[in-house]
């Protein structure tokens, strides 16, 4: 009775938190020493990093942890000079109850090189009174000068065996039933991504069916934008004008990144080759074209030129 | 005095150039002049070349015309004030026309003038008066709607010579002494925009009477950089590098212009691996537009600008010979038309961020899963509670309405959690209380106290709160600790109260 049980399940403490165990004992230490120098979590989507922060925050803060901490998502649309504000703000207040003040931001990697050196500027500013947390995917895409004043924690994906402990565990908590085919299909489609698993998980268990491996597939399949496959054969077909079009609006529409796009067409062709839809020898041609993509969208400027350029590899 | 409203002709017939348009505009006015009504005037082309000119030209052939800039606020009630009214009746006193002169047309610009382009089409539609209109872009999306109901009238640069005739023609007038080259020079400097040629002359000319060949080399005329459609026509059509690049220094942000191009290219290149070479290159140009902006060396922007148009420019063996007209991105009028979807998307995604510390893009990710999720009744209740969704953001998931019994149930389901987690606490609260009466009795100056006496103050129903992480809340929190440095400083008093209300 509470909505998402991604929410409802996040850990809270810092011993629930499954996985990552070097990294939480020696957040451990900074705990018992009531004090910690600026970090930075980063690691793929879904592993640990936003829960890791929040259980640390409130263990090192204590009681009064939600006066002493300020959440910023560093990449949405919101202006550098917008999160400069909220972090001068809250900066300049004294810590209340607490140590000191803590600042988390996400998706660092997100921010422009200009937003990042001013971002680098605060951090020198407030030393005395808070620390920063910041949290990214891929800390290359960090300015050095950032990096060099953090602690940098790499998350891995979470291990198969502890993400299916953790969905049994909630299974038994939610009184559903599940076999063990079905837990295991999701730990493969989730690749040690737990929002996605428990995402799956609860999506599954919301069709009222048991969880297992049918059911599961069906519902990976139905969270799969058809989108996807469509654009494919469109251009395998040589129709550019009609596959791009498809790219067009599932990235305006649906609001799909460019690196979602390209893992899902990833998926899709290794799917295909492995149903023996794909010549294997055309699907190595493709792969290194999509590595290739995926590595430009991170360093280029603007990941629709880059997917257009991947669809014309398939014509 | 401008020399350019002083020498403006005034006629039809004084207007140098463009004979083959004056031809057709000519018996355009003719037509009008015996009753008979005709489309809409589209006058495309250029600047400076005398498309107002014309306008006024004409206007001089009617007994009277309204003229609208596009320095006006075009908001529709502007356009239907001023003119819808003179536009759909006649005169009282006869067939007298009217003449209509809108001028930028295509400068009507999105949300300051809300409804420009729509109200435009309707004047059209409804008009019984002449209607000429002025615009710069023939390709523009704000004319879209507009060109099918005009008779478009194109108009070219002025040439060279027809220009330099103009210039003698002031000079004589003026008393300007000039060399013959330097005036040819001017002229050809212009490049087709005759305003900018006389301008020219005026700023050298105009105090000293006299012009040389080293005057115009000192001065600079405007500045000639092409339009973004010269740009991409160049580089799709052309395989000439120098006429590429020359075409390619635009006023634009090249970023744009490099999505122009990818738009384009595709039309125009229908052999596979033409187009293939082409997206290399502009995979290329985007890679070092993306490094230029990263790492703020926009010396990287030349190997982009050569990328997206030599690379290209050639990629093409050879130039094709059918006419493609150029279209501003698709991607662009896609994003226009769904601003409401994208909208509604970005609002829940708002609220997905808020409650479940997530950014916009992974709560977007996540929506597939709740549009499984949200065919199931409760669970659609249950996560629109916990988000507050609208019934719109509801809508977005599933396509019914949730039933209005499940509502109730879950409702009701809700409150009689609510109490239960009430009573706990209360009973808790109670404990704690009890556990916290003797302490208090013996160490009076004990710290710890003033909390317990905190939170006996508060009214229970605040307390009990199920605790979601909500930035709001963090504001009331910060209140009560106000109250409770308040409380630190009279201890004694409070204490009283605390006291009594333990005993009873």
């Amino acid at each position: 009775m509470s909505g998402p049980w991604v929410e409802k399940y996040r850990p809270q403490s810092l011993d629930d938190i499954v996985g990552q165990e070097h990294i939480i004992n020696r957040l451990k230490k900074y705990v018992g020493e009531e004090s910690m120098p600026n970090l930075m979590f980063t690691g793929p989507a879904g592993v640990g990093k936003t829960t890791t922060a929040l259980a640390l925050v409130k263990s090192i803060l204590g009681e009064y942890w939600r006066q002493n901490f300020l959440e910023l998502n560093a990449s949405d649309a919101r202006g550098i000079d917008t999160v400069r504000n909220d972090i001068k703000n809250f900066c300049r207040l004294k810590p209340v109850g607490a140590p000191f003040r803590i600042i988390f931001l996400d998706e660092v990697d997100n921010m422009t090189k200009d937003a990042q050196h001013a971002l680098r500027r605060e951090m020198e500013m407030y030393t005395k009174t808070a620390s920063f947390i910041l949290s990214c995917n891929y800390s290359s895409k960090i300015i050095d000068p950032i990096q060099s004043r953090c602690a940098i924690f790499r998350f891995a994906p979470i291990k198969g065996e502890e993400v299916e402990e953790r969905l049994k565990f909630i299974c038994g908590e939610e009184n559903f039933d599940y076999d063990d085919k079905g837990i295991e299909t999701i730990v493969y489609y989730a690749e040690g991504d737990m929002r996605k698993a428990v995402n799956i998980l609860q999506a599954t268990a919301s069709e009222g069916e048991h969880i297992t491996e049918d059911s599961v597939y069906e519902v990976v399949s139905k969270s799969k934008p058809q989108d996807v496959s469509d654009m494919i054969t469109k251009a395998l077909t040589g129709d550019f004008m009609g596959s791009r079009k498809l790219l067009h609006e599932t990235m305006v529409l649906q609001g799909t990144s460019g690196e979602d796009m390209v893992s899902q067409i990833y998926q899709e062709v290794s799917r295909r080759v492995i149903d023996g839809k794909m010549d294997p020898d055309f699907y190595i041609d493709i792969i290194e074209a999509i590595a290739n993509c995926d590595f430009r969208i991170r360093e280029g400027s603007n990941p629709r030129i880059q997917l257009e350029a991947l669809l014309t590899k398939f014509l | 005095m401008l020399w350019t409203d002083k020498y403006r002709p005034k006629t039809l017939k004084e207007i140098l150039g463009n004979n083959k348009e004056k031809k057709i505009i000519e018996s355009w006015v003719e037509n009008w002049k015996n009753g008979n009504p005709q489309q809409p005037l589209l006058l495309v082309g250029p600047p400076g070349i005398g498309k107002t000119t014309f306008a006024q030209a004409i206007a001089g052939e009617f007994s009277e015309y309204i003229e609208l800039n596009a320095s006006d606020k075009r908001s529709q009630d502007v356009i239907k004030s001023t003119i819808g009214e003179s536009s759909s009746s006649k005169s009282l006193f006869g067939d007298e026309y009217k003449l209509i002169i809108m001028d930028e047309v295509d400068g009507i610009h999105g949300t300051n003038d809300r409804g420009g382009v729509r109200a435009i089409g309707e004047i059209i539609k409804t008009s019984k008066h002449p209607l000429i209109l002025i615009a710069n872009d023939f390709y523009s999306k704000r004319l879209q709607s507009i060109k099918p109901k005009c008779q478009v009238i194109k108009m070219g640069k002025i040439r060279g010579p027809t220009i330099n005739k103009m210039l003698k023609n002031i000079a004589q007038k003026e008393g300007i002494e000039y060399d013959k080259e330097a005036l040819k020079l001017l002229s050809k400097k212009a490049n087709g925009d005759i305003r900018s040629a006389i301008n020219t002359f005026q700023a050298i000319a105009d105090t000293s009477h006299e012009l040389t060949m080293e005057d115009v080399e000192t001065v600079t005329t405007k500045d000639d950089r092409s339009t973004i459609i010269d740009g991409v026509m160049a580089t799709l059509k052309s395989k000439n590098p120098k006429h590429v690049k020359d075409a390619l220094r635009v006023d634009e942000e090249p970023t744009l212009v490099m999505e122009y191009i990818a738009e384009n290219v595709a039309r125009e290149y229908t052999n596979k691996n033409e187009l293939k070479k082409a997206y290399e290159s502009l995979s290329n140009a985007d890679l070092y537009f993306g490094r230029a902006r990263n790492t703020r060396n926009y010396g990287y922007w030349k190997y982009a600008t050569d990328f997206m148009g030599i690379g290209v420019s050639s990629a093409k063996k050879e130039t094709y010979k059918k006419f493609t007209p150029i279209k501003s991105p698709t991607v662009f009028t896609l994003m226009g038309r769904n601003r409401g979807k994208r909208n509604l998307r970005d609002g829940i995604a708002e609220k997905m961020s808020e409650k479940m510390h997530i950014s916009n893009s992974v709560a977007i990710s996540m929506f597939p899963y709740f549009e499984i999720m949200f065919q199931n009744d409760e669970l659609a209740w249950e996560i629109s509670d916990f988000l507050d969704l609208e019934k719109d953001e509801i809508k977005r998931f599933r396509k019914k309405v949730i039933p209005k019994k499940v509502i109730n149930k879950m409702e009701k389901q809700k409150e009689e959690m609510r109490i239960e987690e009430r009573d706990r606490r209360a009973k808790e609260l109670q404990e704690q209380m009890l556990a916290g009466i003797p302490q208090e009795e013996i160490a009076e100056e004990e710290p710890v106290r003033d909390e317990v006496e905190l939170i006996s103050e508060e009214p229970i129903p605040d307390e009990v709160e199920p605790e979601i992480e909500d930035p709001e809340t963090e504001e009331e929190l910060m209140a009560e600790e106000i109250i409770e440095e308040e409380v630190e400083e009279k201890p004694k008093e409070k204490k009283n109260k605390q006291t009594s209300l333990f005993d009873f």
